[in-house]
């Protein structure tokens, strides 16, 4: 007997001692912009904790609101040991600055690991050639989205229209419809300039090319094109016809979202992230793209948008390689989530049950399974200063207060050529 | 006996926590700001800084640009002669429609009314509520449909039929029309911007004012009364004098708060434009451009400009043989 609660004790000792030696969950510091009421909030709430139990880490997170977030962000690379980990980025010029000057760690070994998972094409958005060695990754993508039109099919066929038009000359004949029968086609926020960029870019792109669009915002090819003039006339020309909603003129995004999903607006050209509130809101909505504006130039499957959300590893981490392991691995799941519940659309191959993804949010996807050519959000692609200068552009092209050529001209001496 | 000046090692050591924090909060920050306005850099750790003089200065106040290569003339997006004078209008409207209506309601509180604490907390709670709230609950007042109590008030009354064409008339700035967009066109967003900036601090200024009507001797006004003074003889030759140094506080406040003027304003419009002033311009220019030489540039302008505006404002306030603080 005594032996066996000798045994029993040596045991129990084993045990605890065992326990001791466990090695303790690492931590890992990340912040982000999924506050308590952004769409993805959920998803990273489920990938966060896969992960944390996956790789037996700690993951301690931060969210910001999205316009503070950026003046933090900025305010941290003064000083990179204020840094967490992980930060949430966008593609293209804003994580490129940081990249450039040293902050962000370099993505291209912790990739290999993922290249099946994550199409290279992906990581184009966030690769940067940092040291003159040609572009290498500084970001993981999660979710991507596109500049998508949605349409309230319920309000064009009380206008006679069964189907989204796909081509110019039928969008202009379907709200001329529309307004007959005193409802208004479009709504646009005037008081935030992006909206305002979702529906001009597409129409710029739809005139002159994503090849031309691309060049223009990388800074290698001039603004001065007749054709920009003309897409920008068109587009007033569209205002002026009374085809957008004089109100959206002092209305913010949220309002003329909802004014939409309440039936006042039959088309709302803005981000896909909103295919999954559109998808449960009542009614009959379909989506699509913006019709070809010039045939020879461009193709109804060219879009904007592209993979610019994206988890980066500050190069101050104190074990990269790990850390750089994790974000893939977060970035992966976030998408997964995120995909699933309808705030985005997937930069990873799906390798999950597809069959619940809401119908919206899978006719966005093959939209852009079937895409011909991108080009990243203008305020994205360019850095911060002409990115700005060319908003201020833009919110004086939907108040009217400039027409095509007065655009052109400004933005083409104001916005040189990168020599 | 010991002089000051045997104790001027004592002097120093007791004023130096307070002249440190002094220099350092206040100082240096101004010093850094005129530093940092006389360059070009767009990083914020300073890594591409390159030395302008006063070209910031001059870009400010420069309503266009050329290229440099083609040499052709555009327009500058941060020019900020219109955010001034957007300001200054906010400041002349403030002085002379905010100020004189807080009078009106501190002589007529003052005087002592049924419910006058009652009045008092109406008109003060404005203040207590916060910016943002007071910017959401205004564009809801605002909203250009049905559901804006301003223009259903309107349509309701029929007024909207002759005052919105006459509004279009006067919009230059675009040729859409004017339907109740009260933030969407520039000639209309600054007035809508000051109304609720007007209601929100009325009831500030009233508080302060009261309390100097309050602090009136009642010998004084008893005198006057007994004189046969009128109750606007009383209010103009006695109350308003005697309260002037407060009057004096309230259009400083007034003013540089114009100058300053910046949270309801990015409240009610997000895109801050078509109502720009100093401090929205240089928000974007620091926070969006990443502009940290022209934003600090703005930054040392109304520094210069709120120190400028105080010291004439107590010069014209001052009395005979009185100092200017």
């Amino acid at each position: 007997m005594k032996k066996l609660v000798a045994l029993v004790v040596a045991a129990i000792m084993l045990l605890s001692l065992t326990s001791v030696f466990a090695e303790a969950p690492k931590t890992i510091t990340m912040w982000c912009i999924a506050t308590e009421s952004d769409a993805n909030r959920p998803a990273y709430e489920a990938a966060i904790a896969e992960i944390e139990a996956q790789y037996n880490v700690k993951i301690e997170w931060e969210a910001f609101e999205n316009q503070s977030y950026k003046t933090k962000i900025k305010a941290a690379m003064a000083d990179a040991s204020t840094l967490p980990d992980i930060f949430f980025t966008w593609a293209g010029a804003f994580c490129g600055d940081f990249a450039k000057a040293g902050n962000v760690y370099c993505l291209e070994d912790a990739y290999k690991a993922y290249a099946d998972a994550l199409p290279a094409v992906m990581l184009q958005n966030a690769s940067y050639d940092v040291d003159g060695n040609g572009a290498k990754p500084y970001a993981v993508p999660l979710t991507m989205n596109i500049v998508t039109l949605f349409a309230n099919m319920d309000l064009l066929k009380q206008a006679g229209w069964d189907a989204v038009p796909t081509t110019y000359d039928d969008l202009i004949a379907c709200c001329d419809d529309l307004v007959a029968a005193g409802i208004i086609p479009f709504g646009c926020s005037g008081s935030e300039t992006w909206c305002v960029t979702e529906y001009l870019e597409p129409i710029i792109e739809k005139t002159i090319g994503y090849e031309k669009l691309n060049k223009i915002f990388a800074g290698t090819e001039s603004w001065d094109d007749a054709d920009i003039a003309t897409a920008v006339d068109t587009f007033q020309y569209m205002i002026n016809k009374g085809y957008f909603d004089p109100d959206g003129l002092s209305l913010g995004n949220d309002q003329v979202k909802a004014n939409f999903i309440a039936g006042k607006y039959a088309f709302y050209q803005n981000g896909s992230w909103n295919c999954g509130e559109v998808n449960d809101a009542e009614g009959n909505f379909q989506v699509a793209l913006f019709p070809v504006m010039n045939a020879e130039k461009a193709t109804y499957g060219q879009v904007i948008g592209g993979p610019s959300d994206s988890l980066a590893v500050a190069a101050t981490a104190e074990d990269p390689a790990f850390v750089a392991d994790v974000a893939f691995a977060l970035g992966k799941a976030i998408c997964h989530y995120g995909y699933l519940a309808g705030s985005g659309l997937p930069a990873w191959t799906p390798d999950y049950d597809t069959s619940a993804v809401k119908p919206l949010v899978a006719a966005v996807a093959d939209i852009v399974a079937n895409s011909e050519g991108m080009v990243l959000f203008g305020d994205t692609a360019m850095s911060a200063d002409p990115a700005n200068i060319y908003l201020d552009y833009v919110s004086k092209v939907y108040g009217c207060a400039i027409d095509g050529a007065g655009f052109v001209a400004g933005l083409t001496e104001a916005l040189p050529v990168a020599e | 006996m010991k002089t000051t000046g045997t104790y001027k090692l004592h002097i120093l050591l007791f004023l130096l926590p307070g002249l440190i924090l002094f220099i350092g909060i206040l100082i240096a920050p101004i010093v850094m700001s005129v530093y940092y306005s006389l360059f070009d850099f767009h990083q914020i750790d300073g890594s591409d800084r390159v030395f302008k003089g006063i070209e910031n200065y001059v870009t400010l106040f420069s309503r266009t640009l050329t290229n440099p290569v083609t040499g052709n003339v555009y327009e500058n997006t941060k020019f900020l002669g219109d955010a001034l004078v957007n300001a200054l209008l906010l400041a002349l409207l403030s002085t002379f429609i905010q100020l004189p209506i807080a009078l009106l309601i501190a002589l007529r509180l003052g005087k002592g009314i049924k419910g006058e604490r009652a009045y008092l907390s109406v008109f003060f709670m404005p203040v207590l509520i916060s910016t943002v709230i007071i910017g959401r609950l205004w564009m809801n007042i605002y909203d250009p449909g049905d559901a804006g109590i301003l223009n259903a008030g309107l349509r309701a009354l029929g007024i909207d039929q002759w005052l919105f064409p006459k509004i279009s008339e006067g919009i230059t700035s675009s040729t859409l029309k004017f339907k109740g967009q009260w933030t969407g066109f520039k000639e209309t967003a600054l007035i809508a911007a000051f109304i609720p900036i007007l209601w929100q601090y009325v009831g500030y200024h009233a508080l302060l004012m009261y309390a100097g009507v309050k602090g009136v001797p009642t010998d004084l006004l008893e005198a006057a009364s007994l004189d046969g003074c009128t109750e606007g003889q009383v209010n103009r030759l006695i109350i308003i004098p005697y309260i002037k140094p407060i009057l004096r506080v309230c259009v400083v406040f007034a003013v540089t708060g114009s100058l300053k003027s910046f949270d309801l304003v990015y409240a009610l419009m997000k895109d801050t434009t078509k109502a720009e002033l100093p401090s929205t311009l240089m928000y974007k220019l620091l926070y969006l451009h990443n502009d940290y030489g022209m934003g600090s540039t703005i930054a040392v302008i109304l520094i210069v400009l709120c120190f400028a505006f105080a010291l004439l404002i107590s010069l014209i306030f001052r009395s005979r043989g009185e100092k200017v603080a």
